[in-house]
């Protein structure tokens, strides 16, 4: 007979999956918002906007950190805490820069005058990838959160379901990246 | 009126504050004076889903009230022509028809209804709680937190004025300044949030959860329109949080999304409506299936034609997605998608036309005993079906030129949400009130309620049919007596006012059950389902054994050779349940947030904001699952 843990895991992964099933929504919404609103007949234009160089950098660190990620699902199936804690490291490191170049852009884009009210794709554009950058903050803290009760030393069937949780919303929020990355950057960068 | 220190506020606040205090006072003394504050303090910090669902049902009917004082000031200023009734007058009656139409829909059809899924879905599923019963304190909290702040505008005059769609550019700053429209936003953004909560509960809790034996084509009806209701909800509240969220960026920090040369406003309707048609199935399928299921055990007989019961909801939650601009018809989209929409909004008659004969059916050669909520299923249908015509005649693309925005859009949809939802939750409310108290309400106070609210009903609305197609526009709050729309708008009033008088009875005997009525047993209805099986009221942790079903109307086959249900070998493990005020503090703290977003005043919402991120790192260290994983281990 299955385990009370395996089963409560199993409940609580499908009803985070809705919950990413809701998320994915919303972000579908304001994709559709940043197509409609793309380009603005006044204002500037994505091409003069984005930077290449920011893209790259920025994808470059936070599709990685999906990968590394893995070491730490690794070590969940065989308990390497070592590799939990490599994995979640680099993980946080990577996002943080990611967090750190992309303020850094928005930052950039005001200083240059393309500000959320210059017109409506930039309006759209904040808040789709505003929304998203903010899905990443929030992923930056679950980890602190996650490795403080690493360390606490949580029973083992509860830090790996809490692991696997956070596993699930870290891809999404980088499956997310990716269709920025297609659907807003690249059709203006090239 | 001028009252001294504030300055000029209506007189409907002045003497609603002082109302509201009175009630407040007099309420703390008798809870003081009968020793209730240790059940206030449980009923605070329970996860049980019958305690939960008895309060959605609670708070649902004070909502009730104060929508329906909405309703009878709209009516009381349109009784007669060029009437001054009150204050109630341009934007003071924009207010009103505003949050009447808002209340009604979110703080009151949406409660009632989830109030009655928490209570019987996970009872005849045989499950022992919802799969999160955490969760589920949490997405009634948010519900209570958003409605107090959607109904603390009126008491700060800052009610919203926009209409229930809040229609942009209408609603943006330009047009409607002020906090009200902030208050709306705000108000279902925090309570929406909590209908996505339970939606997702929902569907684990019935994908899950069902007890050994429980096929899905086991399940009764009302869980299978609670499973589609809830996909409907996780796909369409999210299109309602973004078009909110749109909308706050055009209120509160300068874009245009929905206004000025840049914006579009018709994007706008799309959003809305993406969710807002949707939301009308989110709120009549599950009145649906509550009727099914009292159909069937009032007439003794297995509801008819059961698969195609399913399928019809399905379909209907199907082509629920494909009508939205059937709200727009008089917009412009264009011949071929007035056409489009036409015929999909036409085509959902089909599978409600099949549900309506399926029950008809199930009345036939059954032994149909008339009780309160069959009385009510038995109005319904009638009801329904005039809705449902006129809804038809509204899909004719080119003649909904003529009736758009009139009155006849009003008739039509009170014949559905009170013809269908209203009903139904009154029909389920008097069906389920012994698996809440343990007490069934008193059978000729019910029937008076009926009797008085349907009558009430027809002379409101009906007479609305006339009145919209002699051209009586909606949400005006005045005509002249050449109009000729004297008579019918009266009429209109009367009936209204019944309407609230068979509010009344109910009231009567909540207080006559409560203190007269004798407890009942387990099935008082003579049920066929599982809910049936366990004690009146439902008991924490419900089903010990857990049966083994082995077809559908399992109790009942049971009951017929005299046996009891066989316990289920190995059962799944139940939910953990818990005790925690945790969920009524987040709504507290997010209460405060939404202020601060409001008024727009920076440090509550950086003090709100960090209170919300510190309450989710409090939730994860005090995870109950905690205890029960590590008894698990060391076992």
């Amino acid at each position: 007979m299955k385990q009370t843990s395996e089963i409560l895991f199993q409940d609580k992964r499908l009803g985070f999956f809705l919950y990413l099933v809701v998320e994915a929504l919303m972000f579908a919404t304001l994709f559709a918002t940043y197509i409609l609103f793309t380009p603005a007949s006044v204002g500037a234009d994505p091409s003069e906007v984005y930077e290449l160089r920011t893209v790259v950098l920025t994808s470059v660190f936070l599709l990685s950190s999906s990968g590394t990620l893995m070491i730490a699902e690794k070590g969940l199936k065989t308990w390497d805490r070592k590799k939990i804690w490599i994995g979640l490291g680099t993980t946080f490191l990577l996002g943080s820069i990611f967090m750190g170049l992309e303020i850094h852009e928005f930052y950039k884009y005001v200083h240059e005058g393309y500000t959320i009210t210059m017109n409506n794709f930039l309006s759209s554009f904040y808040v789709l990838v505003g929304l998203h950058a903010s899905h990443v903050a929030f992923g930056l803290g679950w980890m602190i959160l996650l490795m403080g009760q690493f360390k606490q030393k949580l029973p083992r069937s509860l830090f790996i379901e809490k692991h696997k949780i956070f596993n699930y919303y870290w891809h999404f929020v980088d499956v997310i990246w990716v269709l920025i990355i297609l659907i807003v950057y690249v059709p203006y960068l090239f | 009126m001028n009252v001294p220190f504030i300055g000029e506020v209506p007189s409907d606040i002045v003497v609603s504050w002082i109302f509201v205090s009175l009630i407040g006072v007099l309420l703390l003394w008798w809870l003081t004076k009968k020793e209730q504050w240790p059940t206030i303090w449980e009923y605070a910090r329970t996860t049980d889903n019958r305690k939960i669902g008895t309060m959605y049902i609670l708070f649902a009917f004070l909502f009730f009230i104060r929508g329906g004082m909405d309703a009878m000031f709209i009516r009381s200023q349109l009784a007669v022509p060029e009437s001054e009734f009150w204050v109630f007058q341009s934007q003071k009656y924009n207010e009103v028809f505003t949050t009447h139409g808002t209340v009604m829909i979110f703080f009151v059809a949406m409660p009632l209804l989830i109030g009655l899924m928490n209570i019987a879905v996970p009872l005849q599923l045989g499950a022992n709680d919802l799969a999160f019963p955490y969760l589920n304190a949490i997405s009634f909290w948010l519900f209570v937190s958003g409605a107090v702040i959607f109904n603390m505008a009126f008491f700060f005059n800052a009610a919203p004025n926009a209409g229930w769609t809040a229609y942009a550019p209408l609603s943006s700053d330009t047009f409607t300044t002020g906090p009200n429209n902030n208050y709306y936003i705000f108000g279902l953004q925090i309570s929406g949030m909590g209908t996505i909560l339970t939606a997702i509960n929902m569907i684990v809790t019935i994908i899950r959860l069902r007890a050994p034996g429980m096929k899905l084509t086991r399940m009764p009806l009302f869980p299978w329109a609670t499973l589609v209701t809830s996909f409907l909800i996780i796909i369409a509240f999210p299109v309602l949080t973004v078009a909110l969220l749109l909308l706050t960026f055009d209120r509160l920090y300068g874009t245009s999304f929905f206004l000025g040369e840049l914006g579009s406003p018709i994007y706008y309707q799309h959003l809305f409506w993406i969710f807002g048609h949707p939301e009308v199935y989110i709120l009549i399928l599950p009145a649906f299936g509550i009727f099914s299921d009292i159909i069937s055990t009032f007439s003794r007989k297995r509801i008819y034609g059961y698969r195609s019961m399913v399928i019809a909801i399905a379909l209907i939650g199907l082509l629920g997605f494909m009508v939205w601009a059937h709200h727009m018809f008089t917009v412009g989209l264009g011949a071929l998608a007035n056409s489009v929409f036409a015929i999909t909004t036409m085509l959902i008659a089909v599978p409600t036309g099949i549900k309506v004969f399926n029950w008809l059916f199930t009345m036939r050669k059954g032994v149909v005993r008339i009780k309160t909520p069959m009385l009510f299923s038995l109005g319904f249908i009638p009801t329904f079906v005039l809705g449902g015509v006129t809804g038809v005649m509204l899909a004719v693309a080119a003649a909904d030129y003529q009736y758009h925005d009139s009155y006849f859009v009003v008739a039509h949809f009170h014949y559905t949400m009170i013809g269908g939802t209203i009903l139904g939750a009154f029909a389920g409310i008097y069906y389920y009130y012994p698996k809440m108290t343990g007490k069934v309400l008193d059978e000729t106070l019910g029937r008076w309620h009926f009797w008085l609210f349907i009558i009430g009903f027809h002379l409101t609305f009906m007479p609305q049919h006339f009145a919209g197609l002699n051209g009586m526009p909606r949400r005006v709050y005045t005509y002249s007596w050449d109009d000729g729309l004297f008579l019918l708008n009266f009429v209109s009033t009367i009936g209204a006012f019944v309407m609230g008088a068979s509010m009344l009875f109910v009231v009567w005997n909540l207080y006559k059950t409560h203190r007269y009525g004798e407890k009942v047993g387990k099935d008082p209805w003579d049920g066929r389902t599982l809910e049936w099986s366990v004690d009146s009221p439902a008991p924490e942790h419900p089903f010990d054994p857990v049966p083994q079903v082995n077809s559908r109307d399992a109790f009942w086959y049971a009951k017929i050779s005299e046996e009891s249900l066989p316990a289920a070998e190995n059962p799944r493990p139940s939910p953990i349940p818990v005790q925690t005020i945790q969920p009524v503090v987040l709504a507290g703290i997010l209460g405060v947030m939404s202020i601060g977003f409001i008024y727009q005043w920076v440090w509550m919402q950086v003090i709100g904001g960090v209170g919300v991120l510190s309450f989710f790192i409090l939730r994860s260290l005090t995870d109950e699952r905690k205890k029960a994983y590590r008894k698990e281990e060391e076992s």
